[in-house]
């Protein structure tokens, strides 16, 4: 019982994780139907130029204060995400926006393997004997625990504690859900957002600069996968290269199950396939090498029977 | 090489290219400039061959303490790229003075090629000699021959682009047999040439021969000048036309030529590993040619397929650990080839099932998850086949007629290296691999899989049975994947989950989109530029993944019809028709004919009207 709950509320930690990435896919995927694989390479990268933040201009004085150090990452992780996510439309994927559609999707792929690299090679660790810095990016880095340690135990049967830093993001990813719906729901630019998905052409004629709409999505979808990038370096405690990836590949999948083009869809679906990879670790066979496989034949079969997904509005024909 | 140098080597080539396309823009058609600006650009190029490149005054000392550079500094001693420059120069003020047609188109080449080749010689130099001290004059030596180089390059360009870019010129193209067969030997006998100087130019690196990677990207210069030259003047047009017209030929030629390929410099041990690694993936890359060139359908799982060729050859060998041998004894290659081909063709089918329903980016998605599963369930060593992180290991080389094939062999006193034999077999399955792709693409099939890559929908109203014709897409490249897998097993003697990765399946896109789309040599040159390169730049290693990445964007935003465009596909893509025509001539044409149309209406039949644009780059 309890390693089932314990599973449950792992799951949705996770789940919160990739909700948040997942609606930068499904926002993006919704106003220019690109596949943007390097939207989970902007989730590495923002936990990435966090952590750089913390080792080399942080003074140590504040590092042990979360609430000093927590919202210093959050604003300098959500800034690079930005900042990468700005660039690459704007170098990347605006030249060829009426370009045939397998050209922006394999220059995807492109920026996916260059920002990675990009990481692995110029990111510097300050050596602790005070010498050069090292090139550190080929393995895992520890990253700070930069909030409340410790969890709220829970005594049921052998009893299990849900971490503070996991209830945080389960809480921060909610909450900007349910924000961000208002504002797409409700402000100007939400509106012209909806309108340039629906039909790029008339909401120009309409007076909306469909180009700003765009960059203005690319600005919250990284946003969202910064804040995603530096509350998953701060529960899991530490940061890889690959995490992109992978976690990409899951929120993308999150947002394709949700129904694409639907905020409410990308953070059920995140949650959803949080608790599929625990779950299926815990109690499918193979256990955890084979949680990955049961995620994508999740993955295959609501494409197969139902593109849509949950929310989706209504089957979009893609040629 | 650091990261700084790294950088000052990527930005430094990009201003230089930037700077050279905007001479080029700037000097276009100004006439007056065509023929100074290259009398100067040619003999500056001659100046700059002739004069030393480094001087090491300002660094460690004189240069015989830097010797690895000398070579550099040898004045009036024309060899490696100094003989190109020179070449390059001559030849560009032959073109200056001698009405060749295409000339201006080839001279602009040219200019490209002594750009480009100067350019790596001075950031070598540069940055091997301690900056850029080490390239200018310093204490009564002097050597700004790279800077001499760079200027002519760009000048050399600007002339090029003065002088007016005129269409292609046209060479005859109906000659007797005999003169065609004879002038595409000559031609493949200079490709093969090409071949092997490409593959020899520099050495392998490593200590005996520290600049491999800038004398090999010196030598790409000047294949860029000279492949510059050749197309300006019509000449590599013409023989792609005459090869087109005795097409059988051609083949038989170009086959010999890939046979031949172990008996020049190139035929060492580990150039025959290469070229077998090479081959392996270029089958492979033309099996996903059908699926993504053909079909229009994106694949980026692709190198499943090769892994489960090689798993099941691996499983079929006489390998300890083989499970599915020991059984029936070891398996004749020939039916394993049989085998692996029809277990990977299986697959295709399955993956291929969802595009019944599933399309677009959406299938992409599904072919990645697909890929994902094999890695993931190959890691794990599911069912116990593919041995997870232990691989499949010793697994024996193919033997036939008691020929093992790794090991050297000798014929009519030549001595091959090992692996020859290896290779023949690869030619050999290419061969076989191209057969089958030439003449899917003209049939029936293949017709209806360019109609469903066209449009779906228009596709199915004309009677195409869309779903059959796309498992078949995916059955027949996953076939041709899955034997290329099984010599990779043998080659290899070790097959492990993680060769067939996500950045593998990327790769194999790339060399399909790099290659061109739909086309043969397309896949096949994609392929080896994408194995070659690495094997030559070792000391850009560190920063490989991220140049493929690079180039993966800038390929899409420069040239997404690839380097051997199919021609529909460039119509897709360059916004051309399929003779070659721009969409714009088109319009023009039609434009100027409609006028006609209405002022004949008007004033009854009258002169004709002078033709408009329009001839421009047509095919005849």
């Amino acid at each position: 019982m309890s390693t089932l709950l314990e599973q449950l509320a792992n799951g949705m930690v996770l789940g919160g994780t990739i909700a948040l990435i997942a609606i930068g896919y499904t926002m993006v995927y919704g106003i220019i139907q690109l596949i943007n694989f390097a939207h989970g390479e902007v989730f590495m990268i923002g936990a990435y130029g966090a952590l750089f933040a913390f080792m080399w201009w942080l003074p140590s004085g504040m590092k042990e204060d979360w609430y000093v150090t927590l919202p210093l990452l959050l604003v300098i992780g959500i800034g690079v995400a930005v900042g990468v996510a700005v660039l690459m439309e704007r170098f990347a994927y605006r030249p060829l926006r009426n370009a045939p559609r397998l050209a922006p999707l394999i220059t995807a792929l492109g920026v996916s393997v260059f920002l990675q690299e990009f990481v692995r090679v110029f990111y510097r660790c300050p050596s602790p004997s005070g010498g050069e810095p090292s090139a550190c990016a080929t393995s895992a880095i520890g990253f700070p625990e930069a909030f409340v340690k410790g969890g709220v135990h829970v005594s049921i049967g052998q009893g299990f504690t849900i971490p503070y830093a996991g209830i945080l993001i389960i809480v921060v990813s909610l909450g900007l859900a349910v924000a961000l719906q208002m504002y797409v729901g409700r402000s100007r630019m939400g509106r012209a957002m909806r309108a340039t998905s629906a039909d790029p052409d008339t909401a120009r004629l309409m007076g909306v600069n469909p180009d700003r709409t765009i960059v203005i999505t690319f600005v919250i979808g990284g946003a969202l996968a910064g804040v995603a990038g530096v509350l998953y370096g701060v529960r899991y405690t530490s940061v890889n290269i690959d995490m992109g990836f992978l976690n990409g590949i899951f929120a993308f999948t999150a947002a394709v199950l949700g129904g694409i083009g639907s905020i409410k869809g990308a953070v059920v679906g995140g949650f959803a396939i949080g608790l599929i990879k625990t779950l299926a670790g815990q109690y499918m066979p193979g256990g955890t090498g084979y949680d990955l496989v049961w995620i994508f034949i999740v993955l295959i079969v609501v494409l197969v029977f139902r593109p849509q997904g949950f929310f989706g509005e209504t089957e979009r024909v893609r040629a | 090489m650091s990261p700084l140098e790294f950088t000052t080597v990527v930005v430094a080539f990009a201003v230089y290219v930037w700077l050279v396309s905007q001479a080029g823009k700037q000097a276009t058609d100004r006439t007056v400039f065509a023929r100074p600006a290259a009398v100067a650009g040619g003999v500056l190029t001659i100046v700059a061959a002739l004069l030393p490149w480094a001087t090491f005054v300002l660094n460690d000392g004189p240069y015989p303490a830097k010797s690895t550079l000398q070579f550099f500094d040898a004045p009036f001693e024309l060899g490696g790229f100094r003989a190109h420059l020179a070449l390059f120069g001559i030849v560009a003020l032959v073109f200056t003075f001698v009405r060749i047609p295409g000339r201006n188109r080839a001279i602009r080449g040219l200019g490209w090629g002594v750009g480009v080749i100067s350019l790596v010689n001075v950031l070598f130099i540069a940055i091997n000699g301690g900056g850029i001290g080490a390239v200018t004059a310093a204490e009564g030596s002097t050597a700004f021959a790279g800077f001499l180089g760079l200027i002519a390059g760009v000048l050399l360009v600007a002339a090029g682009s003065a002088g007016g870019i005129e269409p292609i010129p046209q060479w005859p193209t109906k000659l007797p047999t005999a003169v065609a067969f004879l002038v595409l030997l000559l031609s493949f006998a200079g490709l093969l040439w090409v071949v092997a100087e490409t593959l020899t130019s520099g050495g392998l690196g490593g200590p005996s021969s520290p600049y491999a990677g800038p004398e090999f990207l010196s030598y790409l210069g000047f294949l860029v000048g000279l492949l510059g030259a050749l197309y300006g003047i019509g000449l590599l047009r013409w023989i792609s036309t005459l090869s087109e017209q005795h097409r059988v030929f051609s083949m038989i030629v170009l086959l010999l030529c890939a046979v031949a390929l172990p008996f020049t410099d190139a035929g060492t041990d580990y150039w025959m590993t290469v070229a077998v690694n090479i081959g392996v993936y270029a089958a492979t890359a033309i099996g996903l040619n059908i699926v993504v060139g053909l079909a229009g359908l994106l694949d980026i799982g692709y190198v499943a397929f090769l892994g489960i060729g090689a798993f099941v050859a691996a499983q079929l060998s006489g390998a300890a650990s083989a499970k599915l041998a020991g059984p029936i004894g070891e398996v004749p290659f020939i039916i394993v080839l049989v085998i692996c081909a029809v277990v990977a063709g299986i697959f295709g089918a399955i993956v291929g099932s969802p595009t019944l329903r599933v399309r677009g980016d959406y299938l992409a998605i599904v072919t990645l998850a697909f890929g994902e599963i094999f890695r993931k369930s190959a890691q794990e060593n599911i069912g116990g086949l593919t041995g997870g992180a232990n691989a499949v290991p010793n697994i024996p080389p193919i033997s036939l007629f008691d020929q093992p094939f790794n090991e050297p062999i000798s014929a009519g006193g030549v001595v091959l290296p090992s692996g020859v034999l290896y290779y023949f077999l690869i030619v050999l399955l290419i061969a076989v691999v191209m057969l089958v792709f030439a003449n899917l693409k003209d049939s029936r099939i293949g017709r209806a899989w360019m109609a469903i890559r066209e449009d779906e929908d228009a596709a199915r109203a004309m009677g195409i049975k869309t779903g059959k014709a796309k498992i078949l897409a995916f059955l027949v490249g996953a076939t041709l994947a899955g034997m290329a897998g099984a010599v990779f097993a043998h080659k290899t003697s070790t097959v492990a989950y993680d060769s067939f990765q996500f950045l593998e399946s990327v790769t194999l896109l790339a060399a399909v989109v790099l290659g061109g789309m739909g086309t043969i040599p397309g896949a096949v040159l994609g392929a080896s530029l994408l194995f070659v390169l690495p094997e030559k730049l070792r000391e850009f290693n560190e920063y490989r993944l991220m140049m493929f990445g690079l180039a993966l964007v800038l390929i899409m935003r420069f040239r997404p019809q690839g380097l051997v465009p199919d021609r529909v596909r460039r119509a897709e893509f360059a916004g051309e028709t399929a003779t070659g025509e721009s969409i714009e001539q088109v319009q023009e044409k039609a434009v100027v004919e409609h006028e006609q149309e209405l002022a004949e209406a008007e004033t009854g039949p009258g002169p004709a009207a002078p033709a408009g644009g329009g001839e421009g780059r047509a095919r005849p």
